[in-house]
């Protein structure tokens, strides 16, 4: 009896590995996703979020491999914006016969419905449809099953809103299936939290929270991925990260500290990637009157006594990119310079003409947590005290929670903070207007910078569609911020990422997108 | 049962007023940096996180009594369903941890106690101290290091491998929910993923019980009752296990269940290690979110776990020891 229960067991283990999918069918991706709160496209605005909906929702344009600066065709084969009377009336074709994972055909009347879904839900991404496009309830309209038109007012930038549509909010839903299974008025948020119906490449087949997410192959989706089975597995320690890649548990993983990545770039088994983000990590100084920094000579003493180059190479051990500008890499509008050299002399001099010449004492607030590029806060704040002591300062460092460090730069109650900001969405505009418009009330705002030059570039670029007259404009708004305004750019950190060589296709562009039907696996 | 009440009404106090003195806004924790100040306003109205802190206890207790353990602030969702969620996960782990520090504890006490001062009791002694003193992340960090990746004999991380599929959700426990579903490879899989966090977890609880074990045994195994028996001729083996350990099982079970409440709380960095979905890691993202009713939730549970688990070990006293009788 015994040996027949063992032998059946021995039986079902062997069928069950037989089962098992072909390991060169399923990617297994490890990363730090507990931000994960919600699948619905239109609720999601976390990073994770993002990347799990991107591959299950459809978008009417997107952006394809690393280019965030051309819009390419995706539910919509083509549009055109035209100017109306008081709006920008833009106009999508939709393609014929792609469909959701339900089999039924995305038609013009599922992206009116989403687009009002987005309003209606209110999602913490929703200001990008209310605020930035200045989008209205009954502004979609459908003018046949493969036409839609969308109507914003003349004072929202058509550029910005078709970068806001390439984000998950703008992913396409089944409006049939997602009304069949709507709870009262709530369009069905509920069921979306945990289910899927788009027209992407994978669908939602399984998500243990705090575990993992599984995505299998759309049957009907247009776009066939060369995997069938896509695994997000969360691992929150960077240590264990890097175990679970080499020993082969984990295909992909996202997130390693600058050591690891060295000691896997040796280690023929993995190749190594310093994928490109768009946040910028900077210093933020108050220029509110009686303030020293509201000196721009003091600023500009402060740029001078940055040793920028020792700390992208040496501390960010290259995690990370030298920028000065307010635009990142990656975006329209980026500007290379970076007029700033480590000048202590000429930091000490700068200070003794803005009445300082003993030097400046002041309070340097930074986050207990890790910045961008994998390092703590703390480490890159001690940095920049060293650095500016050589040019006259006497930096106090005081790490809290980041919470706190945001309350208090959002009151308006710090003198220097080290933070990072990563835009809304990936154009000029979503940087330009918080970091120049003061009325905005983002950054700005904070640092206490009412700069009407700055303000009027921030607003004409913003709405100016000519692409070559919108990068001239941001080429002197840039350059204008960066020698007047209240800012010290230290760095564009890279996000540090190990990959089994077998894996090929994988591409992630600066703004946390994967594209998971390219990627495939070699045995 | 008051005194239960009165623990629980004492941790919602307590967690409570922790919550509110941090100088952490919640909103911003929850909605980060480019949040919009209509956000942060709504956020805080939709909460109730606007109103005075007295009126915010007394919503909240008046929820607690109908059984609404609040909305988590971070994800939205109802704090209970998170519960429902990780709970299992935990259950699971600290069983098999509760097995460990039995299974190494127990025997090891006696075997140490049996030979007192011989090699044998040595090396448990030494081991106990080595078991108890060493870290909880060193020690896990050094065993995925040696046996999951250099030995490549058990997994680093998780509840299951990536390529095997997971059973039916019925139970939140993998174990049992494989079993459930009759598929083996997947229930053979689940318990290889468990031996290292629950030897990891389980460890340091073995260590101390194997010292309780043998001290306990030493002086049982003293007494006249003993002589006695041996005297009159009852075989080795049943001494030590009939008249020894039964008699030295009373300030081991007091232990024990104090140990096994240990287990359910001390699986923060047990869990944050082996990424394994408990309530340990949830509470550790919830108050580092300043998430107060998920972390309220947590810390009630634990606290009626611990209840639970007092009233169970009283309940055996009564089995073991027949002096103790309840009315």
């Amino acid at each position: 009896m015994k040996l027949l229960k063992a032998v059946g067991l021995i039986a079902a283990i062997s069928l069950g590995s037989a089962l098992a999918q072909d390991r060169t069918q399923t990617l297994i991706y490890g990363g730090d996703w507990s931000d994960l709160i919600t699948m619905d496209p239109q609720v999601s605005y976390e990073f994770s979020g993002g990347l799990v909906t991107d591959n299950l929702y459809e978008t009417l344009v997107k952006y394809e491999g690393a280019d965030l600066s051309t819009l390419k065709p995706g539910l919509a084969e083509s549009w055109k914006v035209d100017r109306g009377r008081d709006t920008w009336d833009i106009t999508f074709r939709l393609r014929r016969g792609s469909k959701f994972s339900s089999g039924n055909e995305v038609t013009a009347k599922d992206v009116v419905y989403t687009f009002e879904r987005a309003l209606a839900i209110k999602g913490p991404g929703s200001f990008l449809f209310t605020e930035i496009a200045q989008l209205k309830p009954g502004a979609t309209r459908a003018v046949d099953n493969y036409t839609v038109v969308v109507s914003i007012p003349k004072t929202a930038s058509p550029g910005s809103f078709l970068s806001i549509l390439t984000f998950n909010i703008g992913g396409i839903v089944d409006s049939e299936t997602v009304q069949k299974n709507a709870k009262g008025n709530d369009f069905g948020k509920e069921w979306l939290t945990n289910n899927s119906a788009g027209s992407g490449p994978f669908r939602l087949v399984r998500w243990d929270r705090g575990s993992q997410v599984l995505l299998e192959a759309n049957p009907n989706a247009r776009i066939k991925p060369k995997l069938q089975r896509v695994i997000l597995r969360e691992i929150k320690e960077p240590a264990v990260l890097r175990t679970a890649l080499e020993s082969g548990e984990i295909d992909i993983a996202e997130g390693l500290t600058p050591e690891a990545l060295r000691a896997l770039s040796n280690n023929p088994r993995f190749r190594t990637l310093k994928a490109d983000s768009l946040r910028l990590n900077y210093l933020g100084m108050n220029v509110k009157e009686g303030s020293p920094f509201a000196n721009k000579l003091v600023r500009d003493a402060v740029r001078y006594s940055i040793n920028q180059d020792e700390l992208v190479n040496g501390l960010v051990q290259g995690n990370g990119t030298k920028i000065q500008t307010l635009i990142p890499k990656g975006l329209l509008g980026y500007d290379p310079r970076t007029p700033y050299t480590f000048d202590p002399a000429r930091a000490k001099r700068l200070l003794a003409q803005a009445g300082y010449p003993n030097g400046l004492e002041f309070e340097l607030l930074v986050s207990t947590g890790i910045c961008g590029g994998g390092i703590p806060c703390a480490d890159i704040a001690a940095k920049i005290q060293s650095d500016l002591a050589k040019g006259g300062f006497k930096a106090n460092v005081k790490a809290i929670a980041n919470a706190e460090v945001l309350r208090t730069y959002r009151a308006q109650n710090h003198q220097m903070v080290l933070v990072g900001w990563s835009p809304d969405f990936p154009d000029p505009d979503g940087n330009a207007t918080p970091w120049a418009d003061f009325n905005a009330r983002s950054l700005a705002w904070r640092n206490v910078w009412n700069d009407p030059t700055a303000i009027r570039l921030a607003n004409q670029a913003a709405l100016e569609t000519e692409p070559a007259k919108r990068v001239a404009l941001y080429r002197l708004l840039t350059d204008y911020v960066l020698k007047n305004g209240p800012y010290a750019v230290l760095y564009q950190p890279a996000v540090p990422l190990g990959l089994s060589v077998k894996v090929e296709g994988y591409v992630r562009n600066a703004q946390g997108q994967v594209r998971f039907e390219n990627i495939s696996k070699l045995p | 049962m008051f005194f239960v009440v009165f623990v629980a009404w004492g941790v919602t106090f307590t967690t409570f007023f922790i919550a509110n003195v941090v100088p952490i806004d919640p909103a911003i924790a929850a909605l980060g940096d480019n949040a919009r100040e209509e956000q942060i306003k709504e956020f805080r109205e939709h909460y109730g996180l606007d109103k005075p802190i007295w009126q915010q206890y007394l919503i909240y207790m008046g929820r607690l009594l109908s059984g609404d353990l609040g909305n988590s602030l971070r994800t939205g969702r109802a704090v209970l369903e998170d519960l429902k969620e990780f709970f299992p996960a935990t259950l699971e782990l600290s069983v098999a941890a509760f097995l460990v520090t039995l299974l190494l504890g127990v025997p090891a006490g006696i075997l140490a106690a049996l030979r007192q001062n011989k090699a044998s009791d040595v090396t448990v002694r030494i081991l106990a101290l080595i078991g108890g003193a060493t870290p909880v992340f060193f020690l896990a960090v050094l065993l995925q290091f040696v046996l999951a990746r250099q030995l490549d004999l058990l997994p680093v991380q998780g509840r299951l491998d990536g390529f095997t599929f997971p059973p039916p959700r019925v139970t939140g426990m993998m174990g049992i929910d494989a079993l459930l579903a009759r598929d083996w490879a997947a229930f053979l899989d689940s318990l290889r993923h468990m031996v290292l966090p629950a030897f990891v977890l389980g460890m340091f609880s073995a260590a101390i019980l194997a010292r309780m074990t043998r001290a306990t045994m030493l002086e049982v195994l003293s007494q006249d009752y003993i002589r006695t028996a041996r005297a009159k001729g009852v075989p080795g083996r049943a001494v030590v296990f009939r008249h020894a350990l039964k008699n030295a099982s009373l300030p081991v079970l007091t232990l024990l269940g104090g140990l096994l409440g240990g287990l359910l709380s001390g699986a923060v960095l047990t869990e944050t290690i082996f990424s394994w979905p408990g309530i340990g890691r949830y509470v550790t993202q919830s108050a580092t979110s300043l998430d107060f009713p998920a972390v309220m939730g947590v810390t009630l549970l634990v606290g009626l776990v611990y209840a639970l688990i007092n009233l169970v070990v009283d309940l055996l006293y009564a089995f073991l020891d027949p002096r103790i009788r309840y009315a």
